[in-house]
C-alpha cells in the first residue's frame, strides 16, 4: 500500500507541477484516485489571515488533520479577494507555475476570476462532501447571482447584521426608520467603514429604502441601480451630517471600526458575520455586552467559496482539502463561536442524527441570533455590479467632502 | 571616452534596473497594454482620465502638503537639536543617544501608538476626561483621520526627527566643527558663527536628507492608512484602492497614480540636484 501512495504521489509531487492533472480532468477520476493523487504532497492555500481565530482554527486544527489524514501538508500564504486577480494575471503573463492550489473566494472575486478565465474547473460537484451542501439555498448556490457551474465549492455562509452593545443601548433600533431616528438623536454615534463590510451595509440599505431586493435581482440593470442609488443617497444625505465626524471621515476598514465601537467612539459596528458580535466578545475585542442586530427590512446573507486557480501545481490537494473542509466535523468545528462561529453551507436535515444534535446545540447560545429569524430576514446578494457601482459612487458621492 | 570611464554608469543603471522594470511595467499597464484590466485595445486616454480628475489633484496636493511640512518641521528641530545636543561632555553624548532611539522603530507602529494616543477615544482623550477637560471623545478636537492631517504629521515628526537629527549631528561633527574654529579665530562673534558658519553647513548637508524623507512620505502607505481623512485620499492609499477596485476597469487607473508618485519623487530630486548645484561644477572631471 505504502509502494501504491509512493508511485501516485510521484505523479504530481511538487516541482513536477506540469504533469499534475487539471481539477477537471481529476473530476473523471473515482475519488479514490483523487486521494491517492494528494497523497504526501504540498498544498498551498491563498487566503485572508487578517482574523487570529480563524488562523490559529486552520493552523491548530486543519492542518495536522490534513496531514494525518492524507499527508498533505498544508501552507497558508496571504492574499485575499481582489489582490487574487491582479496576482494571478501578472502569474499568466510571466508564464509562472502558481504560487497557490486554493484560494478563498467569493461574489465579484469570481466573477472576475471566472470571466478571466483564472479557474480550473468543474470540480466542486464531485466531492463526496458535497452531499451534504444546502442545495436549494439561493444564498450558497449562487454566488452573487452567478450560478456556481461547479468552479467553486462552498464552504461557510454568513449574513450581515449590526453590532451594538446591550448595556450601552438597551433598546435598539429595529428598522431602518428607527435607526435614522436613532441617528438623528444620537449624533456623531454611527458610522460604517469604507471597504467591504461598509459597502454591503449600504446594498443592504438599497435594498430597504429602493424597493426592495426584488427590485435588484435578475441581473444588472441601469434605471434600477439609478433609482436604488438616488434613494439610499437621499437617506444619506438626510443623516451624515449625524454620523461620526459629521460623515466627513469614515473608517478605513471594519477592524478600525470596531476599534471605534469598544472604545466608546460610537455605538454601533457592523459585521458580515452574524456571529462575529459573540466571537469577537469572547476575544476581547468587543465588549462582553456586545449583540448582533438584524433590522426588519433584512441583512445580506453570502457564502464564501473555494476555488482553485488555473495554474495551480496541486488541483488533487485542492479538492481533497476542499472536500475536508466540507466534512460535518469541519463545519461543525467551524461553527463554534470560541473557533470562528462562521455558520454552515450544509443542509442540517441530511446529516446524521448525532451530528445534527450537536449542530442544534450550538444554535441553542441565548446570545446568537435565532436561525429562524436568521432564515426569515436573510436577503440574497444581487449582480456583483451594483456593488461595483455603488462603491464607485459612494467615494465619488458621499465621501468626497471637500467637492 | 575611455572604458573606463564608462563603468560607474553601468553601475548605477544595474542598479536601477528593477526601478526601471517597474516603470516600463506600469507604464504599459497604465494603456492597457498588459496587467489586470487590459482590454482589446490600447487606452492612452487613460492617463488624461485620471490626472485631470479632481480626485487626483486633490489627493495629490494634499499628500504634497502633508509631506512639505512635515519634512520642513522634521528638519528644522532636527537642526535646532543638534546644535543643542552638541556637548561633548557625557550629558551631550546620553542625550544625543536618547534622541535617536525613536529610529529603529518601524513606521507602521509609530502610526499605531499615534491612534492609540492621538484618537477621541485615546490616552490623551482620556487624560482630558479624567481632568474633566471634556465630557466625551466627540469633544475630543480630531487628531486622526482629519482633514488636516495634523495626527498623520505628529507620527511623521516622531519618526523623521531622530533620522534627520542624525545626519545633522554627524554633519556638524565632520564639517562643522574646523570651520567654526577658523571663524572665530578671525574674530566673528558666536551670533555670526552660528549665522554664517554653522547654520549654512548644517543645511546644505541636511538637505540630501530631507529630500529622501520628503519623497518617503509621498509614497508611505502604512502611516496614511491608518491615520490619514478618507477625503482626500492620500496618494498611496488611493493608488491602493484603485489597485484593488472590485471593477477590473479601473483598476489600470493605480498605475497611472504610481507613476505620478514616482514623477514627484523624479521631480524633488532633480530640484534638489539643480538647487545645490554650483555656478562652476567642475568637481567631476577636475580629476
Amino acid at each position: 500500500m505504502l509502494v501504491a501512495a509512493g508511485l501516485a504521489g510521484a505523479g504530481c509531487a511538487p516541482g513536477t507541477g506540469d504533469t499534475a492533472l487539471t481539477a477537471d480532468a481529476l473530476r473523471e477520476l473515482p475519488w479514490d484516485s483523487i486521494v491517492e493523487h494528494a497523497r504526501d504532497t504540498e498544498l498551498v492555500w491563498r487566503m485572508w489571515r487578517g482574523d487570529p481565530a480563524i488562523n490559529a482554527w486552520i493552523d491548530g486544527w486543519v492542518t495536522p488533520r490534513l496531514q494525518e489524514s492524507f499527508g498533505i501538508r498544508l501552507r497558508v500564504v496571504e492574499g485575499q479577494g481582489p489582490e487574487l486577480v491582479n496576482q494571478l494575471v501578472v502569474e499568466r503573463e510571466a508564464g509562472a507555475a502558481g504560487g497557490a492550489d486554493l484560494l478563498w473566494i467569493n461574489g465579484e472575486t469570481f466573477r472576475n476570476l471566472r470571466d478571466e478565465g483564472l479557474l480550473q474547473g468543474p470540480w466542486a460537484d464531485v466531492l463526496p462532501s458535497a452531499r451534504w451542501v444546502d442545495s436549494t439555498s439561493a444564498i450558497v448556490m449562487r454566488d452573487f447571482e452567478e450560478p456556481l457551474d461547479g468552479f467553486e465549492s462552498p464552504w461557510g455562509r454568513v449574513q450581515f447584521a449590526l453590532i451594538y452593545d446591550e448595556s450601552r443601548t438597551p433598546d435598539p433600533p429595529r428598522s431602518v426608520a428607527e435607526l435614522g431616528e436613532w441617528i438623528r438623536e444620537n449624533p456623531g454615534r454611527f458610522t460604517h467603514d469604507q471597504s467591504f463590510t461598509g459597502m454591503t451595509f449600504l446594498k443592504g440599505l438599497m435594498y430597504a429604502v429602493g424597493g426592495g431586493v426584488e427590485r435588484f435581482t435578475g441581473g444588472f440593470r441601469e434605471a434600477d441601480y439609478h433609482a436604488g442609488r438616488d434613494s439610499l443617497f437621499a437617506w444619506l444625505d438626510a443623516h451624515r451630517d449625524a454620523f461620526w465626524r459629521g460623515g466627513e471621515a469614515y473608517p478605513a476598514g471594519v477592524a478600525e471600526l470596531h476599534r471605534l465601537f469598544a472604545n466608546g467612539e460610537v455605538d454601533f459596528s457592523m459585521s458580515n458575520n452574524q456571529n462575529e458580535a459573540i466571537t469577537k466578545a469572547r476575544q476581547g475585542v468587543l465588549p462582553p455586552s456586545a449583540r448582533p442586530l438584524l433590522l426588519e427590512e433584512g441583512t445580506i446573507a453570502n457564502a464564501h467559496y473555494l476555488g482553485i486557480p488555473f495554474n495551480a501545481r496541486n488541483p488533487a490537494g485542492a479538492m481533497v482539502v476542499a472536500d475536508f473542509l466540507l466534512t460535518p466535523e469541519a463545519q461543525l468545528e467551524k461553527l463554534r463561536p470560541e473557533v470562528w462561529g462562521d455558520g454552515t453551507v450544509l443542509d442540517l436535515a441530511r446529516l446524521p442524527e448525532e451530528i445534527r444534535r450537536r449542530f442544534e446545540a450550538l444554535e441553542g447560545d441565548p446570545r446568537a441570533l435565532a436561525a429562524d429569524s436568521l432564515e426569515r430576514y436573510a436577503r440574497i446578494e444581487v449582480d456583483a455590479e451594483y456593488h461595483e457601482r455603488l462603491a464607485a459612487d459612494w467615494r465619488a458621492e458621499i465621501r468626497r467632502v471637500g467637492r | 571616452m575611455t572604458r573606463r570611464s564608462l563603468r560607474p554608469l553601468a553601475v548605477g543603471a544595474a542598479v536601477a534596473a528593477p526601478v526601471f522594470v517597474g516603470v516600463g511595467y506600469a507604464a504599459g499597464a497604465s494603456i492597457g497594454m498588459w496587467g489586470v484590466g487590459a482590454g482589446d485595445a490600447l487606452d492612452p486616454r487613460r492617463f488624461v482620465r485620471v490626472l485631470a480628475s479632481p480626485v487626483t489633484l486633490e489627493s495629490t496636493l494634499w499628500t504634497l502638503r502633508v509631506a512639505f511640512i512635515s519634512t520642513l518641521l522634521s528638519a528644522v528641530v532636527a537642526a535646532a537639536l543638534a546644535i543643542a545636543l552638541r556637548r561633548a561632555d557625557r550629558v551631550g553624548r546620553w542625550g544625543r543617544a536618547l534622541a535617536v532611539l525613536p529610529l529603529p522603530i518601524p513606521h507602521l507602529v509609530a502610526a499605531v501608538a499615534a491612534l492609540l494616543i492621538l484618537g477621541q477615544s485615546g490616552l490623551l482623550a482620556r487624560v482630558a476626561f479624567a481632568l474633566g477637560a471634556i465630557s466625551g471623545p466627540a469633544e475630543m478636537p480630531p487628531l486622526v483621520f482629519d482633514r488636516g492631517g495634523v495626527g498623520m504629521t505628529i507620527a511623521l515628526l516622531w519618526k523623521e526627527i531622530p533620522f534627520l537629527f542624525l545626519v545633522a549631528a554627524s554633519v556638524l561633527a565632520t564639517r562643522g566643527e574646523a570651520l567654526e574654529e577658523a571663524a572665530r579665530r578671525l574674530g566673528a562673534s558666536e551670533w555670526d558663527v552660528l549665522r554664517r558658519v554653522t547654520w549654512p553647513t548644517l543645511w546644505r548637508g541636511l538637505l540630501p536628507a530631507s529630500v529622501a524623507v520628503f519623497t518617503f512620505v509621498v509614497g508611505s502607505w502604512e502611516v496614511a492608512v491608518l491615520l490619514a481623512p478618507s477625503d482626500p485620499l492620500a496618494l498611496p492609499l488611493l493608488t491602493w484602492e484603485r489597485y484593488i477596485d472590485s471593477d477590473l476597469s479601473r483598476r489600470p487607473d493605480a498605475f497611472v497614480l504610481a507613476l505620478l508618485g514616482v514623477s514627484i519623487a523624479a521631480v524633488a530630486v532633480v530640484a534638489h540636484e539643480l538647487a545645490t548645484r554650483r555656478p562652476a561644477d567642475t568637481r567631476g572631471t577636475a580629476r
